[in-house]
């Protein structure tokens, strides 16, 4: 057991945690944030990332003590309250989530990506870059486009 | 006034979904977000073998570990007895075609115990159940169950297991034949074929595939010994059903179990029926007085999530000299695994092998066999996609083979509009549908004419561009009873069903309907689902039903309620009843300025506690409606092989679907482009190979599982069409299962198309790269040089 101090959702949290838990089930089970969720056990589905410190991460491949002194931002501390982060709305706008079971794993993921890719994103650019999400309802035809909304209104274009 | 001529406010708009603040915010309710005070863990032991007998369970060593609480087999469950899932594999409504065993009779279907007592007869199945404090020590327990097996000979082959000398899985069959019925007019057929012109064969394995809802399947089980009730929370495609097939296994009265089944994380039909886990769990929280809680992991899923399609399936036509279709002969054979869940793939498949064409005799023989694999179930649009792939293909075959233009010839047999209401040869009756006009529009908005320029464009670039088009018409049948309750409050307007949606939208579209019917506003009703001890009765989500069933349920209530509203509204103001009117959520008093609406009459209600309506203002209503609906349309995409890789690239792919009444455009497009993906995956990607060598299946994960990703898949073009059905009230069809009914069959038209070139033909699916590649190496080199 190890004692670990980490910022969640911009809350200190301090717990003494098994060694081998993975941070996924940390937030699940010690911290009830039940919004991560855990869609496989090889890292390949995305239904688990969280921001670690900015960076979206597979949070089921993560030890709970290796994001000791962290910042951690799930899927439940991404709105402002009860106003919704520009992808959550564009989600829900574009019609991007059916079951809504690898929702927040996409939108924390598609958070990370319009806050860092360098370049304007084009749908190709998303779908490239989104390949370690997967998702069985939508086809991805909506999420994509939800992204792109979303971009737009998140990284307004700048003309030189 | 008929409710299709009515204006509607919100049915028809694509409005945002009331599901989504949950599910974006993190505050959905799936089931292994659900713990209870004191909860255990269990843990399956599963056969590593295809066949074997099982000897013994030994859980001495386990059972010395720490925190490892139980180990029970399947000798335990019969000691308590415990029953066996009785599942209704055979489809039952009036329209279904009868499934019957080989002399006709009833279907043997194999028992299905919760744990075996006999033999494994898959590789994965629960041998043992081992119950710790912890889900880690419940699997470090569960790898230290000894249990003694004594390997048996298997098939897993769909054909193989069919053959004389096959291992039998069953002591009291002869052979591993569990349905053998044959439907059409064969005499007459025959003739036809002794006289066409032509006559095309083939024979396709539509390969085994599982529906990998991304939410791995859990189960949360506990048992009160003071009411003597049982509280499932398990995902599922209808809570009704689970309670009272898990109420037989247990022994119990359907009222002394509570399903709770509120998010489900995806469907597609693996979730239909019921798992042996959902019963262990609540049996093992009654032994040992606390809740039990299992997860499967996704190899788990991957190995016994009930898996779909594996279909073999022989087709012949006859044409005359002008390309007129004059009879098919069909033999579809089934691979059901190692128990019989569900006949629905046969069954609905069965109904409709002649596809959207007008082909006036027909003959068909419809078998199932046992096999040492998992079961299979309906996986989505259950059974159309394979028979839809064995008919478009043919056609396809045909056209080359008559050398004939491949639209013509459909244009040239597809049934009429004026045939419609059209009973094919083996007796489904299509409701209603304008297919030569979905082709039109299809080849339209496809973009067929710049389809050449294209193609030389791609040629240029070293690609070959494969062209696919299907047609495809589907059943919609499902269970036919649906139940509604309607309560009016002074807040808004509850709606309690018994569907059981999985991201298809059911609190969104159903609120629609009932808002329109009501003259409510859309935002003040609410939807209730998924808990038994709400829901008192329906027929969950399945076959396409949802929609159509709770439109035409809600639509009855309706009726009863503003009766019942107007019978209120003349006691609150002193009149006859013939005296209050109701139109577009008003109330009115003849010849009185008082009108009144819906959440006044609640309140009002409320105040006086009138004896005559005890509960309130509220109705329900139980509705049966047999009558299938045959949704429709075409499809046509765009494919470019790389003929260095074998790698393809789905570049353009366009549908148009008639879904009958759309209720929410926004939901239903996004139906389709889900159910594309899944056929599609089909196609090119996604297997359950199971090595016939060694019985073993060879996917058990995303590692090794192909799934349709972000980057193989294109944006759609899709188009719905809405051809009222006459068959219930908004004239609906279907929106869930048409994306994916013709994908297969139009994306391996489209390889192909693409391969012809090359002379290649027969690619079997999923048609990968490395197949691909595979075929081109042994194909024309000097065709190739035109590419390389």
């Amino acid at each position: 057991m190890t004692n670990i101090v980490l910022t969640v959702n911009g809350t200190q949290v301090l717990r003494e945690v098994e060694d081998n838990i993975f941070l996924a089930y940390f937030l699940r089970e010690q911290l009830g944030l039940t919004g991560t969720h855990v869609g496989c056990d090889t890292s390949q589905c995305g239904c688990c990332v969280v921001h670690v410190n900015g960076t979206s991460v597979k949070s089921c491949t993560m030890l709970a003590v290796q994001a000791n002194s962290a910042d951690v931002t799930t899927i439940e501390g991404l709105a402002k309250g009860d106003v919704l982060h520009p992808v959550q709305r564009a989600f829900k706008e574009h019609h991007g989530l059916q079951c809504g079971f690898c929702t927040p794993g996409m939108i924390m993921a598609a958070v990370d990506l319009i806050n860092t890719y360098p370049k304007p994103l084009t749908a190709e650019i998303v779908r490239d870059e989104m390949e370690g999400n997967l998702c069985r309802c939508t086809g991805y035809h909506n999420i994509v486009k939800a992204i792109l909304a979303a971009a737009d209104e998140m990284r307004p274009v700048v003309t030189a | 006034m008929k409710i299709s001529e009515r204006a509607f406010r919100a049915v028809g708009k694509p409005l945002a979904r009331n599901e989504d603040l949950r599910l974006i915010t993190g505050k959905g309710r799936f089931t292994d977000d659900f713990n209870l005070p004191g909860q255990l863990w269990a843990a399956m032991v599963r056969s590593p073998y295809p066949h074997a007998r099982i000897r013994n369970v030994d859980g001495r060593v386990a059972l010395q570990l720490p925190k490892v609480l139980a180990v029970y087999s399947g000798a335990d469950c019969e000691a308590d007895g415990l029953k066996e899932i009785n599942h209704n594999p055979v489809p039952s409504t009036k329209y279904d075609l009868k499934l019957t065993g080989k002399d006709g009779g009833a279907v043997f279907i194999g028992k299905h115990t919760l744990l075996p007592t006999d033999r494994a007869r898959y590789v994965g199945e629960a041998v043992a159940m081992v119950v710790a404090e912890t889900r880690e020590a419940a699997l470090t327990g569960a790898e230290n169950v000894m249990v003694g097996y004594e390997e048996l000979p298997f098939v897993v082959g769909t054909v193989e297991a069919t053959q004389p000398g096959a291992p039998i899985l069953w002591d009291s069959q002869t052979d591993n034949i569990l349905v053998d019925s044959s439907f059409g007019d064969a005499a007459a057929t025959a003739t036809a074929f002794a006289k066409a012109a032509h006559i095309v064969s083939d024979v396709f394995h539509i390969g085994r595939v599982t529906g990998v809802p991304l939410e791995p399947r859990a189960a949360l089980g506990d048992y009160n010994s003071e009411t003597g009730r049982y509280t499932l929370y398990a995902g599922s495609g209808g809570a009704v059903r689970q309670k009272h097939e898990l109420a037989h296994v247990l022994g119990v009265e359907p009222k002394d179990v509570r399903v709770l089944s509120f998010d489900v994380g995806g469907n597609f039909g693996t979730r239909n029926r019921a798992y042996v886990e959902f019963g262990l769990v609540m049996w093992a929280a009654r032994k040992l007085g606390r809740p039990v809680k299992f997860r499967a992991d996704r190899s788990e899923c991957f190995l016994t999530d009930y898996q779909g399609r594996d279909l073999v399936t022989e087709v012949s036509l006859a044409i005359d000299e002008s390309g007129k279709f004059l009879a098919m002969r069909a033999s579809n054979l089934s691979n059901v695994g190692a128990r019989c869940v569900s006949l629905s793939p046969l069954s609905k498949g069965s109904g409709l092998i002649t596809g959207s064409y007008n082909i006036p005799l027909a003959t068909l023989r419809s078998r199932a066999v046992f096999s040492n694999t998992m079961p299979t179930q309906a996986y989505r649009s259950s059974g159309r996609p394979e028979v839809t792939f064995a008919i478009e293909r043919l056609i396809d075959k045909a056209a080359t083979q008559l050398n004939m233009d491949r639209f013509e010839i459909r244009r040239r047999n597809l049934v009429a509009p004026s045939q419609m209401p059209y009973r094919n040869a083996v007796g489904s009756t299509y409701d209603s549908g304008e297919y030569e006009i979905n082709m039109d529009k299809l080849l339209r908005l496809a973009d067929w004419q710049g389809a050449a320029a294209r193609r030389e464009d791609a040629k240029r670039r070293g690609k070959l561009l494969g062209i696919g088009f299907a047609n495809y018409v589907e059943s919609s049948i499902g269970t036919p009873k649906e139940r509604a309750d309607l309560i009016v409050s002074p807040e808004g307007i509850e709606v309690v069903i018994g569907t059981q949606p999985a991201g298809q939208g059911h609190e969104t579209s159903f609120a629609q309907v009932t808002a329109d019917l009501l003259g409510v506003p859309f935002e003040r009703v609410k939807i209730i689902l998924g808990d038994t001890d709400v829901v008192s009765a329906g027929g969950g989500t399945h076959s396409g039903r949802s929609m159509r069933h709770a439109s035409a349920v809600i639509a009855l209530a309706s009726d009863d309620l503003v009766s019942k509203a107007k019978l209120l509204a003349a006691q609150i103001f002193h009149v006859a009843e013939g005296d209050v009117e109701f139109d577009d959520g008003v109330f009115k008093i003849t010849g009185t300025n008082i009108t009144t609406d819906w959440f006044d009459l609640a309140k009002r209600l409320k105040e006086l506690q009138l004896e005559d309506f005890p509960g309130g203002l509220w109705v329900r209503r139980d509705n049966e409606m047999h009558t299938p609906v045959f949704p429709n349309g075409a499809c046509m995409c765009e494919i470019e092989i790389d003929p260095e890789t074998g790698g393809i690239e789905i570049t353009r792919y366009a549908t148009v679907d008639d879904v009958g009444r759309c209720i929410n455009p926004l939901i239903v497009h996004g139906q389709t482009h889900g159910g594309i993906a899944q056929g599609v995956g089909q196609a090119l990607w996604e297997t359950c190979y199971i090595d016939p060598e060694s019985g073993q299946p060879q996917n058990g994960s995303f590692m090794d599982y192909g799934m349709p990703r972000f980057n193989n898949l294109p944006f759609f073009k899709t188009e719905i069409s809405e051809v009222l059905s006459p068959t219930n009230p908004f004239g609906v069809k279907a929106g869930g299962e048409g994306g994916t009914t013709p994908a297969p069959a139009v994306i391996m038209s489209a390889v192909e198309n693409a391969l012809a070139p090359l002379g290649i033909t027969g690619v079997e699916m999923p048609a990968t790269p490395a197949k691909i590649w595979a075929a081109i190496q042994k194909a024309d080199r000097s065709a190739l040089a035109e590419y390389i």
